[in-house]
């Protein structure tokens, strides 16, 4: 029961910061909303008996891309935004398409037959979350890092100001 | 009962989905798409969650975490490509770069 | 013989080809000319002496042919040459005024521009060529090949002025006008291979196919030998040279027509019902023509008119069922008619117009011209012992022993006017008073009256070679007898001359003749028919092809083109080139395909 009550709490304040990150003008608002939406999100793996990755969401969404998010916004400053122009004139085909999206999705899950109960085993511990990264995961995991490292050669590749001769 | 069925958190996540999805195809700042974008990564994470919870195996937080990392890196480049933007085009206005028109 | 009879195809030709290809020397102007005269000489002499040796009605034919198309191992059709009782004289006629014109020419011609002859005298030589070639045809095939050559020579040689758009002009015309009949040649064509599976000239199978072959073949006839209504480019051809006249448009290519019938006579034989129509349409020819010339002021579109009354004459012969009389006509007047033109000619460049009214009194100035004038008109009123007198006489007969009894009477009408408007010409040119043009005439040079004079012994005497020609072709005893036709025509004609002698020449019968009915003739009303179909007929029907052409098939494929731009346009606005824009799409397309994937796989 209390799980009910502690879900619905939970995914309604994630869902509500969501749809806010959206709908605000202001963009400071909109990234500080979406911090509330990732902890929020945080809460809903603790419930699913996922506290590290709890704690990894924390860490890295809340801590890591707020951060960056807030700079970025720092460094391109603008105002409240205009009102959306071009094909999306209005909000109407947006709408369609997530609700269709949506649609599509809830169809396919009915559709299928997924179990309905936490299958055996729950969720895992950190323990055995370690054992399977470094284990049968390892090679993926290496290869993230090396990731990372292009992606931070890239993303300073791409903003570093040129020199006048170049 | 013991708590929410796994449809219950699949409808959650493709809720989440779809509002991160209007705020990518409704918005106009460049970096107000990248918070959408954001948005549905994180509906997707919770995705794989749940039903890794469900079907009792370690690899759906495990793809979870790289999930997220790559989000990660992926929001580093975008927001990179952003400044690049902004200062060639002096604008983040989504509708500014428009060179591949016609 | 044969090989003499192949030097009329081959001499000319090769003078052709050298005048096409070494340009310096068709330029060279009378050295050219003399080259076509030698050849067309040299196939005169040969085209006699391949008839002295032909062979004779009921002999075989001698012939060299060469296969030419082959299906299957069968031979359709070949090509090559074929003397026999019917080719031969013809052979002769043709060559020999081809030779008298051509030297006629070497005079009347000499004052034209040295290329312009070279020109002239190359597509004569070309002439030589196709009529022998069709004349020598050992099937419909290349008898229709040549017969198309033919009509090319004649528009080129009625074009010959270039600098005259009438002359173009009425080129065309004789090509239209013949083409058009030709539609019908060539249907007449088809089908005879379609019922006898070749082109020889004889019909198996029933009659009805017979007929509708014969009649079809009448067709061409009527186009080129300007039976009416199809006589319209007749007149207009004298836009070209008289020599082309005389020779092209009054002895030989007009008679192409009437070859053909005596040639493929196997075919016409078997189709009683176009003969009969022959007769008519040939007497009808003879009368509406004759009328016709007795109105014009143009020297040589009276000649015109005259040749093709003559043509009625020959038709309306053929149609009897007996070809003799109209092939004979055809040899008789293919001599006086070229005499007349070639004297016709020599009026005009005595006077310098072709006009009657500024004519007059030229006898005293030019005599021989005279005489050889009159001696031809006189030939061709059919005065004895002039050969159009037997040659009249004997088409006459035939109709009268076919009982064609309406046709007869109309082409005794037609003898009638026919030596009134000779007469007519006589008068008003050669009599009476000079005219300020006639004062400064003078006679033309020997190498123009020689001709003349060699077509007007032969004028005279052919009417006596009826023997010979009797022993080729096996005529009936009662050919040869002088009889109540002809004697009726005699007086007719003699009747016209006096009639026409007394209102032209002396100036008396002042009151006959209707002067409205007159220029309504002049004013061409067949033409005008023609004229009024195209524009109320063909015209309308041509503009609603058109319209079909420009908008359903041409619309049609424009279509496409259409679509192509207006579906780019309207795509176009998908590539704003906004990030925006494109994100909705890449979301809907990644939606289109994981729907289908998705609920194509759950069902």
């Amino acid at each position: 029961m209390t799980a009910w009550i502690l879900f619905v709490l939970v995914a309604f304040g994630t869902l509500v910061s969501a749809v806010m990150v959206v709908r605000t003008a202001d963009l400071v608002r909109a990234v500080l909303w979406l911090a509330a939406s990732l902890v929020a999100t945080a809460g809903l793996y603790a419930l699913l008996d996922a506290g590290f990755l709890a704690a990894m969401q924390l860490l890295l969404y809340t801590g890591g891309i707020i951060t960056l998010m807030l700079f970025a916004v720092m460094l391109v400053r603008r105002g409240p935004e205009a009102p959306t122009a071009g094909l999306i004139a209005n909000p109407g085909r947006a709408l369609t398409a997530s609700l269709a999206v949506f649609g599509l999705v809830a169809f396919t899950v009915a559709e299928a037959g997924l179990p309905t109960e936490p299958g055996a085993g729950g969720s895992p511990s950190a323990k055995l979350l370690g054992q399977v990264l470094l284990g049968p995961l390892a090679l993926p995991f290496e290869a993230l890092s090396v990731l990372l490292l292009a992606a931070m050669v890239g993303a300073i590749a791409l903003a570093r100001r040129k020199d006048p001769e170049e | 009962m013991n708590g929410p069925p796994l449809e219950a958190w699949l409808a959650l996540s493709a809720a989440l989905f779809a509002v991160g999805l209007f705020g990518v195809l409704t918005r106009k700042n460049l970096v107000a798409i990248l918070l959408g974008v954001e948005l549905m990564a994180n509906a997707a994470n919770l995705n794989m969650v749940a039903l890794g919870h469900f079907r009792g195996t370690p690899f759906g937080q495990a793809a979870a975490l790289f999930s997220i990392a790559l989000t990660v890196a992926e929001v580093v480049v975008g927001l990179a490509i952003v400044v690049l933007l902004a200062r060639t085009h002096k604008s983040v206005d989504a509708d500014a770069p428009s060179e591949m028109q016609g | 013989m044969i090989e003499l009879a192949m030097v009329p195809v081959f001499l000319p030709l090769a003078t052709f080809g050298v005048l096409a290809v070494l340009w310096p020397l068709r330029h060279s102007g009378m050295p050219a000319a003399w080259l076509s005269v030698a050849s067309a000489l040299a196939s005169c002499v040969a085209a006699i002496l391949a008839w002295t040796g032909a062979p004779v009605a009921g002999e075989p034919a001698q012939g060299m042919v060469f296969d030419w198309l082959v299906h299957d191992g069968k031979t359709i059709a070949e090509v090559g040459f074929r003397l026999d009782a019917i080719s031969a004289p013809m052979l002769v006629v043709v060559t020999f005024v081809a030779a008298c014109v051509q030297v006629y020419s070497l005079g009347y011609m000499a004052h034209e521009p040295r290329p312009a002859l070279g020109r002239y005298f190359a597509w004569h030589s070309l002439f030589i060529v196709a009529m022998s070639g069709m004349v020598l045809a050992p099937n419909m095939l290349q008898f229709l090949a040549c017969w198309e050559l033919v009509g090319l020579c004649s528009y080129l040689l009625i074009g010959f002025y270039w600098d005259k758009p009438s002359a173009g002009r009425a080129a065309v015309k004789a090509v239209w006008v013949t083409r058009f009949a030709d539609i019908g040649l060539m249907s007449g064509v088809v089908l005879l291979y379609v019922t006898t599976g070749g082109f020889a000239f004889e019909m198996t199978g029933d009659s009805g196919a017979a007929t509708l072959v014969a009649a079809l073949l009448f067709c061409g006839v009527m186009g080129k030998s300007a039976q009416v209504p199809l006589h319209v480019w007749l007149p207009d051809a004298m836009e070209g040279p008289t020599p082309v006249s005389a020779l092209l448009h009054a002895a030989t290519m007009v008679a192409a027509g009437v070859f053909l019938v005596v040639r493929a006579w196997p075919i016409f034989e078997a189709a009683p019902p176009v003969l009969t129509a022959m007769t008519w349409i040939g007497a009808v020819t003879a009368l509406v023509a004759a009328c016709t010339a007795l109105v014009q002021h143009d020297i040589k579109k009276v000649l015109a008119y005259s040749t093709c009354s003559q043509l009625g004459y020959m038709v309306a012969a053929l149609g009897t069922g007996s070809f003799f009389g109209g092939y004979f006509h055809l040899t008789t007047h293919a001599f006086f008619k070229a005499l007349l033109f070639l004297a016709a000619g020599s009026v005009i460049h005595a006077v310098g117009t072709n006009d009657l009214r500024e004519m007059g009194g030229l006898a005293k100035k030019t005599k021989l011209t005279a005489g050889l004038f009159i001696l031809g008109a006189l030939a061709l009123a059919g005065v004895p012992p002039l050969s159009g007198f037997f040659s009249k006489d004997l088409v006459l007969e035939e109709l009268l022993h076919a009982h064609a009894y309406g046709p007869l009477l109309i082409c005794l009408a037609a003898a009638g006017l026919t030596a009134f408007y000779m007469t007519r010409v006589v008068c008003m040119a050669f009599l009476g008073p000079a005219s300020a043009r006639s004062l400064e005439a003078h006679e033309s040079p020997p190498v123009m009256l020689l001709p003349m004079g060699a077509l007007a012994l032969t004028a005279a005497v052919a009417g006596f070679t009826t023997g010979r020609f009797g022993n080729d072709v096996a005529l009936a005893p009662w050919h040869f007898a002088v009889t109540a036709p002809g004697v009726a025509a005699l007086l007719l004609a003699l009747g016209g001359i006096a009639l026409a002698y007394m209102k032209y020449g002396q100036g008396k019968l002042a009151g006959l003749g209707v002067p409205a009915l007159a220029a309504f003739i002049r004013s061409g009303p067949v033409d005008g028919l023609f004229v009024r179909g195209w524009q109320q007929g063909l015209r309308p029907l041509a503009g609603v092809v058109g319209w079909v052409d420009r908008y359903v098939v041409d619309g049609a494929v424009n279509l496409f083109g259409w679509a192509a731009l207006v579906g780019s346009e309207r795509m176009r606005v998908l590539q704003s080139g906004k990030l925006r824009d494109a994100t909705y799409l890449l979301v809907m397309g990644a939606l289109v395909v994981v729907a289908w994937g998705a609920i194509g796989g759950v069902r």
